[in-house]
């Protein structure tokens, strides 16, 4: 039987979301795809949904639906109230919804991306083999907008499911995020990556999902233009101003800036649930730590 | 010489040169397509540019040392693959009118030239696309006519029309959508840059050669192209 969720509030920037496109960056394709993949992974694993299944990203919430059908969702993410016919529900747990339900997902009140996820996932098309929305490139469709259909396939999952507490992140505290040295590291001067890694930075105003732009401490470089070349996901941008640049899932694919390193991916995953004026700061591990780090993230939820 | 480097914790770039030639970009395409390929187990992505090669890999199964001795071995035989393959040449055509060449008359008055011997400029140099990049299908191909050299647009355009023709620098480029663009517009193709019904999606590819063709307006518009 098919359902679906009316839009009756769209919220600021609520997209639809699956794991990207990646293998198109040779094009100028970006890869796009869910900013954080903890709460993403979770959310279908609480539905026993496969690994990837889409999901919509919400940005700090404000968003209304009206449910056709029944099936059982799933709440990650950022933390908010949220309600099913105006009784409040709690989230990183799954709970049923029946026809003419109205679910409402409040504003966030820590972190600032919510993952709304239902049995199956959304039945949504894809383009270029994702139905991730990349807003610059107008690739995969909008935002959502009040008055959308989000059609699903009711499906009825027996159990209710939950994320112990002790697993659900803390959004609130100071942010370290691991970074291995690469690209143009070897033409920092120590002076200068000591800064990096002694500084703690802050989050500004202009964070997307293309990348944070952090302020704080200025690293120098002594560096003519360089040549474009691709820009890989975590990617430490110093443009001139001497102030980093993180870059997430909606990047260019190539561009001219010196990068001093790369955060890794499940650390990548942590930023994008930091707020403005967060703290931030670096911590150097090696590849060998970094690949042990994300091998423990990801045995939760894929075999490799 | 080619260098390799960390891009990140799944990523090595490979360094071919710090320049921007045809001996770099040359030596780029072949190890792209010899690297593309050779299907190497578990490599996720490969992303040419101007001088240098970034290949994701799935780095849970394989490690950075690993997966540079497995290129690096692929990379050996580079040559010997493409001995026989030249790059393939693409034509493109172009009307390069007033209504869609924004930048024409105001750079034939700065060149001190005519607009015709602008266009000449731009169609006889055959051009190899050295990168594709800021925004989906976007072919940075050089180089261009010495002669030709133009400054980006001091305010870019909020609108820079989707086909438009543009040079910047020692380079030219086609926006295969509307975008906004400090490019200088010479003109407008009726082609599809990027579609899904193309094999490999982009209708340029790195290391192309290309070529622009002069057409008239009603050769423009029975092309499909929109004015």
């Amino acid at each position: 039987m098919n359902g679906g969720f009316e839009v009756l509030l769209a919220g600021i920037q609520a997209t639809m979301q699956d794991l990207g496109r990646v293998g198109l960056a040779h094009i100028g394709i970006s890869e796009a795809g869910v900013l954080d993949e903890f709460a993403f992974h979770n959310a279908n694993r609480l539905l026993g949904n496969e690994y990837g299944t889409n999901m919509l990203e919400i940005l700090l919430g404000g968003v209304k639906l009206k449910t056709t059908g029944s099936t059982t969702i799933a709440l990650t993410g950022a933390k908010v109230d949220a309600t099913i016919n105006n009784r409040p529900i709690e989230i990183w747990r799954t709970h049923k919804v029946y026809d003419g339900d109205i679910l409402n997902i409040g504003f966030a009140t820590s972190g600032v991306r919510v993952y709304l996820a239902v049995k199956g996932g959304f039945d949504v098309e894809d383009e270029y083999g994702s139905c991730s929305v990349s807003l610059k490139e107008k690739i995969g469709g909008k935002p959502l907008h009040i008055g959308r259909f989000l059609p699903f396939t009711c499906r009825d999952l027996k159990d209710r499911r939950k994320l112990p507490f002790e697993y659900q992140p803390n959004y609130d505290k100071l942010l370290v995020l691991r970074v291995v040295a690469s690209y143009q590291w070897d033409m920092f001067e120590a002076k200068q990556r000591e800064r990096f890694f002694d500084s703690t930075y802050r989050v500004t105003d202009q964070n997307d999902r293309m990348g944070y732009r952090l302020s704080g401490e200025r690293i120098e470089l002594n560096c003519k233009s360089m040549i474009s070349e691709p820009i890989a996901y975590g990617s430490v941008q110093i443009p001139a101003h001497g102030e980093p640049i993180v870059l997430l899932k909606e990047r260019q694919t190539i561009g001219g800036y010196p990068k001093i390193g790369a955060v890794i991916p499940v650390d990548c995953f942590k930023l994008a649930q930091a707020k403005q004026d967060s703290q931030i700061r670096f911590k150097l591990v090696g590849l060998d730590e970094a690949r042990e780090i994300s091998r423990e993230f990801y045995k939760l939820f894929k075999e490799f | 010489m080619r260098c390799f480097s960390v891009a990140s914790v799944d990523s090595v770039i490979i360094y071919f040169g710090q320049k921007i030639e045809e001996s770099i970009a040359k030596e780029v395409r072949q190890s792209y397509y010899t690297l593309k390929n050779a299907k190497l187990k578990h490599i996720t992505q490969i992303v040419p540019s101007y001088a240098s090669i970034m290949i994701s890999y799935n780095f849970l199964k394989v490690s950075y040392k690993q997966i540079c001795r497995e290129i690096d071995e692929v990379l050996e035989h580079a040559d010997e693959f493409y001995k026989e393959r030249t790059s393939r040449l693409v034509t493109i055509p172009v009307y390069y009118g007033l209504e869609v060449g924004f930048d024409l008359r105001e750079l034939a008055r700065s060149k001190d030239r005519a607009i015709e011997e602008i266009v000449s400029l731009h169609v006889d140099k055959k051009y190899t696309v050295y990168a594709i990049g800021f925004s989906p299908g976007f072919a940075y191909m050089g180089e261009i006519d010495e002669a030709l050299m133009a400054s980006r647009l001091a305010a870019p355009r909020a609108k820079v029309p989707k086909g438009s023709v543009g040079i910047a620098d020692r380079q030219t480029a086609i926006y295969p959508q509307l975008s906004p663009g400090g490019w200088q517009i010479l003109g407008r193709t009726p082609l599809e840059m990027l579609d899904i019904s193309y094999d490999s999606l982009s209708y340029l590819e790195i290391g192309d050669r290309v070529k622009f063709k002069s057409i008239s307006k009603e050769e423009f518009l029975e092309l499909g192209g929109e004015l």
